[in-house]
């Protein structure tokens, strides 16, 4: 190894540990960015030492959930694995998942990386990094004000698939927009996609591309599993929703969870929501596209844990709180979705902000139904965060009654000690990890002071 | 009494929340005891412009625009005899763009999107993207308009009234000078957020002439509380405002927003 390459890992992990030591970060982005400083080829050279296969996850939303999910597979069969947990997506994101996992000589022990990409950084993180496998997981709308629309983002995607021509690509051929990026890539290709419904008490909205992307004539759905995903074709020039390489039948949603067949095998899964059935769906369509192993996949998948500690439930002052993620508007609407499937009563607290990492631009808040709140029990809604009056505007003109509080924590000690039981906070992305601390602390104090009590 | 809203082309033009528009006019309509209806005009409908009190059309993606393309010739002069009759509209961002006479987005000719030419306006693509939050000063109303504009495009307007003068953003040619028009009942815009919940004043505008124009002079909006609205305007207003990025007052003033492209394309 190059002592330049070494020298860059040192000093990522020495950027890691200064960090950490003054509580700065969660150093997911600073050691790559150290460490390319030294050596811009590092992710390169590191990527080269990967003994088996490496699996790029991209696409809109899922990418999170759907790499710790391979990555606890690949684990889960004996395989060692490079991976970004907190999903540090960017290139320095990338780089520092490789140099964290180095050793000090320098060396990586790996049998896999599953490293999640962001859409946009694919051009300039594919070359280096050198995937075997990419995975699209889906495109919905996203931050348009970074993005600009949905086309641009899939062209980008086609750029970075051209510098890696012998990666295998991954789409779901029940979304319109993936089908049409797929179509613009010479790689080999494999899809997954779901033939049969699997929530019927999610009403599905129009999203992306009604219409055909070959004659423009307006496209025809058989049924819609929500966003634009679902069983399509278009009347005119007769393009259809091609047969997926790989799906799930018998899907059943009992006691909270969703079990499914999948290549002869049952799945009982701890997935709450839908988009769950998809992110394990690709994740098992990758691995038979890299010939990874795929015995134990039932066993895997029944210990895994979908809310990736980011979407946990927590118990403060007797209630119960669960916390949700949300980025856009497909993603949005599911989880109104699963909050209405709550029959209890609810108090719900919505932080939405507007940090370059969330999107400057809110407006996307106008593309989700707010509508179905009035049939979820919802007792009161309190909205904070640096756009939190643009959010109770929102509700208002769906008339759904809400107040503007001071900030999360504030709010959950006032609903929880006034009797609120059950609890739901839905945050947008740079309030997730902040709340995550706060909820934490939270639940660790509250429970500190019952054992106190209790004594 | 009641009002209809042409949703236009809801499935070609609907990028990013400006659908908010039309929930926006409607619930303040219904707040007041006016019912409101609310057409989708899908592409390739017959449009009866007559049974209209206001259009609200959205922006769209490049791709949308361009399978418009053969509708707009359709609708086009109807359009124009509505919007000369006085008739209100509201277009966004690609709509606005294509209110006017031309949407240049290359070199080859093949690049020039035609435009309903309703509007004194025309457009050039450049390569710097206009991003960012906006904050306008408009005759037509007393609080400021806050928004966000996402365009490639720069709008040289002639003979018509520039919706706001830009205090905060970049506005129509990307110099912070002037932002949208407008032209009778008309508003062309860059602004999304979308425009009108946070600019109570603004939708009211339109809807009040709306309202005249089918019942008579006499007709009036009554107050409606804006607490919510107001705040949240409020907040974006005060929070440019603090970070001193408002432009210059003097940097826009002698161009009337009518500078030539050259100037700002480079």
């Amino acid at each position: 190894m190059r002592l330049r390459s070494r020298m860059a890992i040192w000093g990522g992990k020495l950027a890691c540990a200064l960090s950490r030591g003054l509580g700065k970060g969660n150093g997911s982005s600073l050691p790559g960015r150290v460490a390319r400083r030294i050596d811009p080829q590092i992710l390169s050279v590191m990527s080269g030492m990967v003994r088996e296969k490496i699996i790029a996850v991209t696409g809109t939303n899922g990418k999170t959930t759907t790499t710790s999910l391979m990555a606890h597979v690949l684990r889960e069969s004996g395989k060692k694995v490079v991976w970004n947990p907190m999903g540090a997506n960017l290139m320095d994101g990338a780089v520092s998942s490789f140099v964290l996992a180095a050793k000090k000589s320098g060396r990586l022990d790996a049998d896999y990386a599953c490293i999640e990409v962001d859409e946009m950084a694919s051009v300039r993180v594919f070359p280096q990094l050198k995937p075997d496998c990419v995975l699209v997981t889906n495109i919905f709308r996203d931050q348009l004000d970074r993005t600009c629309e949905v086309d641009i983002t899939c062209g980008q995607i086609q750029k970075a698939m051209e510098t890696v021509p012998e990666a295998k690509l991954i789409t779901n051929c029940d979304d319109i927009c993936s089908f049409t990026l797929a179509a613009g890539c010479r790689n080999p290709k494999l899809t997954f996609g779901i033939g049969e419904s699997i929530a019927d008490d999610m009403p599905a909205g129009t999203g992306e591309s009604v219409f055909c992307p070959s004659c423009g004539c307006r496209l025809e759905y058989d049924f819609i599993h929500y966003g634009q995903l679902g069983s399509y074709h278009c009347p005119e020039c007769g393009l259809k929703r091609p047969e997926p390489d790989m799906t799930v039948t018998e899907v059943v949603f009992e006691g909270g969870t969703y079990s499914f067949t999948l290549d002869g095998r049952r799945i009982i899964s701890g997935a709450q929501a839908p988009y769950n059935i998809y992110n394990t769906l690709s994740v098992y369509t990758a691995l038979l596209a890299v010939d990874g192993p795929r015995d134990g996949f039932e066993e895997a998948i029944k210990k895994f844990d979908y809310g990736n500690n980011r979407e946990c439930a927590y118990q403060i002052n007797g209630a119960r709180v669960q916390l949700y993620l949300t980025k856009n508007p497909v993603g949005f609407q599911q989880k109104i979705f699963l909050i209405r499937r709550d029959p209890e009563p609810k108090d719900i607290v919505i932080q939405i902000n507007d940090t370059v990492l969330d999107g400057e631009d809110v407006s996307w808040l106008w593309d989700v139904d707010f509508h179905y709140l009035h049939e979820a029990s919802v007792a009161s809604i309190v909205t904070v965060g640096t756009r939190g009056a643009d959010m109770q505007v929102r509700l208002k003109y769906e008339d759904i009654a809400s107040r503007l509080g001071r900030d999360v924590k504030e709010t959950v000690e006032e609903l929880t000690k006034r009797g609120s039981r059950n609890l739901y906070i839905i945050t947008n992305y740079s309030g997730l990890y902040p709340t995550i601390k706060m909820l934490e602390d939270m639940q660790a104090a509250d429970s500190m002071g019952k054992e106190g009590r209790d004594r | 009494m009641k009002l209809t809203i042409g949703h236009l082309y809801p499935d070609l033009f609907n990028l990013y929340g400006d659908s908010g528009n039309v929930q926006c006019m409607k619930k303040r309509l219904e707040w007041r005891g006016i019912e409101a209806q609310v057409l989708p005009l899908c592409a390739g409908e017959d449009i009866d412009f007559g049974e209209l009190d206001i259009v609200v059309w959205g922006g769209g993606a490049d791709r949308g625009q361009a399978l418009a393309r053969e509708y707009l010739e359709q609708i086009g002069p109807d359009f124009k005899n509505y919007v000369e009759d006085g008739g209100v509209v509201l277009a966004v961002c690609g709509a606005f763009q294509l209110l006017g006479k031309y949407y240049k987005t290359g070199e080859g000719a093949e690049d020039i999107i035609k435009g309903l030419g309703i509007l004194d306006i025309y457009t050039e693509r450049c390569d710097e993207r206009l991003v960012g939050n906006v904050v306008l000063e408009s005759a037509l109303v007393e609080t400021p308009v806050v928004g966000f504009e996402n365009h490639a495009g720069r709008t040289i307007i002639g003979d018509v009234t520039p919706f706001g003068k830009v205090l905060y953003g970049r506005g129509n040619t990307g110099d912070g000078g002037y932002e949208g028009v407008v032209y009778k009942n008309v508003i062309g815009t860059y602004l999304h957020g979308p425009l009108l919940p946070k600019n109570p004043q603004v939708c009211d505008w339109f809807l009040e002439r709306a309202l005249k124009n089918r019942y008579g002079e006499d007709a009036v909006l009554t107050e409606l509380s804006d607490e919510a609205e107001l705040l949240a305007n409020r907040n974006m207003v005060e929070r440019l405002g603090s970070e001193k990025r408002f432009q210059d007052s003097d940097c826009a003033d002698g161009m009337s927003g009518r500078k030539k492209l050259s100037e700002v394309c480079r």
